[in-house]
């Protein structure tokens, strides 16, 4: 099972946002994607999801091509999404949010739903705590993991985290990364999208940088070379 | 004292319990108009033409000796795949066009119009009564009430009740709140959001039948008869919020109310003018609606 871009390119309008990139990923690692403000990191995170259709190129997952299908298809094939400000369904209780989580894989039975419920709240008591509060009545950091729980609970084999550390305080920000780091143990394939490199690289295993919708440096995250790389390509 | 008493048992009660039984049929009639808006923001023009198809259909399978009690059940189960199919076969083609709402909009006038003039011609441009089911009359607080409009009383608040029920408490109706909030999101969790617009399209427009049905006994039955529900259906959605199930049953109840009372004062013929201006003041000065809509908090 791998995750394959191929010259994936999306337009917005006139504008190309996204210039042929090629990306691949393997289980049991977690990519970084780096770059400044505005370069096309979030655009590529919604491209593989299916919010965002491309122009060109070919999105693979396992073999099986994802570009083109919609967000629930591309659910399906087991794809989670944790997007940019955790998109939280405000007039649901945080137990309703979760739950939506397990309609990723049809065909489970009740108890098998029930012991993925279970085990969420096992992992993050905190939710446990408040499973039926209206769900953004929870702080920002619990919100984060609730929108990082209610997609664990699919138990997808590619998870597209999208700058989960932001505005959060640093005790939260590192149970955010054991998370991701837990999601790797996991066996999935983790594209995270973060302004904290260096939080993020103590994660990652490879890292690409973006530049104007294109990936110009790539690299190994534990290599101090390519970690250099890295700091030149982002510095402002 | 006792002139005063008069009064509220000879005209005001008899004014309220009026009003409030056209309330609920208001109510009915805006339920599903609000929902289809909640979920699918789509201003459903057709709405009323909906209705009328119910009370047409309850009329038809009635003539060919269907129990009313069973085209209460029978009457919204036809129309769901229809509504599922104009959904799929006409909105969905044009959802993700640039205007949606100018393009639903029309889309759903036009639509009503066909409908309209079908029934014209299938069943004539006269209109037509079917018998009462419920025959006699109850006293209620000294006022005669007859037993029909009683029971669309109780059927009216037995339904939004249930309708409620199944949009705040349930799997489904959480489903449907996340749909309506942040519809690629409740995608990405594997939510099929265009079957579940099409199965909410398809329950809007069965609700709508189901008043027809409750509702042509009373009103009578006739090509336009969508008209006039529609346009106190509207108001009432649009007092309530566009989306809000609670807002919808609170402005519904209220406007009639409101009517009802306006007409001890000043003539009748003025009712439709005040609840139209209630209309205009509620857009002026709380375009929103009273209360928030389908899946937000």
């Amino acid at each position: 099972m791998m995750l394959k871009l191929d010259e994936v390119h999306v337009h917005y309008g006139l504008s190309h946002v996204i210039q042929g990139v090629q990306i691949e990923a393997r289980p049991g690692e977690v990519v970084g994607i780096f770059g400044r403000n505005g370069v096309g990191k979030t655009t590529l995170l919604k491209t593989i999801a299916g919010w965002v259709t491309p122009s060109g190129g070919a999105i693979q997952l396992d073999g099986k091509r994802l570009d083109g299908l919609p967000p629930d298809q591309v659910c399906r094939h087991g794809v989670g999404f944790v997007p940019e400000d955790r998109r939280i369904f405000p007039g649901l209780s945080v137990e309703e949010n979760l739950r939506l989580g397990l309609m990723q894989r049809a065909g489970r039975s009740r108890a098998e739903q029930q012991a993925e419920i279970d085990r969420i709240y096992e992992r993050m008591p905190r939710l446990a705590e408040r499973r039926r509060q209206v769900a953004t009545t929870m702080s920002g950091g619990e919100q984060q993991m609730l929108a990082m729980a209610r997609v664990m609970v699919g138990r997808p084999q590619l998870v597209l985290i999208d700058e989960p550390s932001e505005g959060l305080a640093p005790m939260i920000v590192a149970d955010v990364f054991a998370i991701i780091s837990e999601m790797k143990a996991a066996g999935a394939i983790v594209l995270l999208v973060e302004q904290n490199v260096h939080g993020a690289l103590d994660v990652a295993d490879r890292f690409y940088v973006l530049e104007r919708g294109t990936v110009i440096v790539r690299g190994d995250a534990k290599s101090e070379t390519d970690r250099a790389k890295l700091i030149k390509a982002i510095a402002v | 004292m006792a002139p005063f008493l008069d009064y509220i048992q000879f005209v005001l009660a008899p004014q309220m319990i009026t009003g409030l039984s056209l309330g609920v049929a208001v109510v009915l009639v805006a339920l599903g108009l609000t929902i289809i808006f909640g979920l699918l923001d789509v201003i459903n023009m057709a709405h009323g033409e909906f209705y009328a198809m119910g009370a047409y259909l309850a009329l038809a399978l009635g003539a060919a000796g269907v129990n009313f009690w069973l085209l209460l059940v029978l009457v919204p189960l036809i129309m769901v795949p229809i509504g599922y199919v104009v959904e799929r076969g006409l909105i969905q083609r044009v959802f993700n066009s640039p205007d949606r709402h100018v393009t639903t909009l029309l889309l759903t006038f036009g639509l009503g119009l066909v409908v309209e003039e079908g029934l014209k011609i299938v069943f004539g441009p006269n209109t037509q009564r079917p018998p009462t089911p419920i025959s006699g009359a109850v006293e209620v607080l000294g006022v005669l009430l007859p037993n029909y409009r009683l029971f669309l009383i109780v059927v009216g608040v037995a339904i939004v009740a249930a309708v409620a029920l199944v949009v705040n408490k349930t799997r489904y109706g959480a489903i449907v709140r996340a749909a309506a909030y942040d519809r690629n999101m409740a995608a990405s969790l594997g939510v099929p959001v265009s079957r579940v617009f099409a199965l909410t399209f398809a329950f809007g427009v069965a609700l709508a039948a189901l008043a027809g049905v409750l509702l042509a006994p009373i009103y009578s039955v006739f090509p336009t008869m969508g008209r006039d529900f529609i346009f106190l259906a509207f108001t009432v959605v649009i007092v309530g919020g566009m989306g809000s199930i609670m807002g919808a049953v609170i402005a519904g109840l209220v406007i009639t109310q409101i009517q009802a009372l306006a007409s001890l004062i000043v003539s009748p013929v003025w009712g439709d003018p005040i609840v139209f201006s209630v209309m205009v003041l509620v857009l002026v000065m709380r375009p929103q609606g009273l209360f928030g809509r389908l899946g937000h908090a």
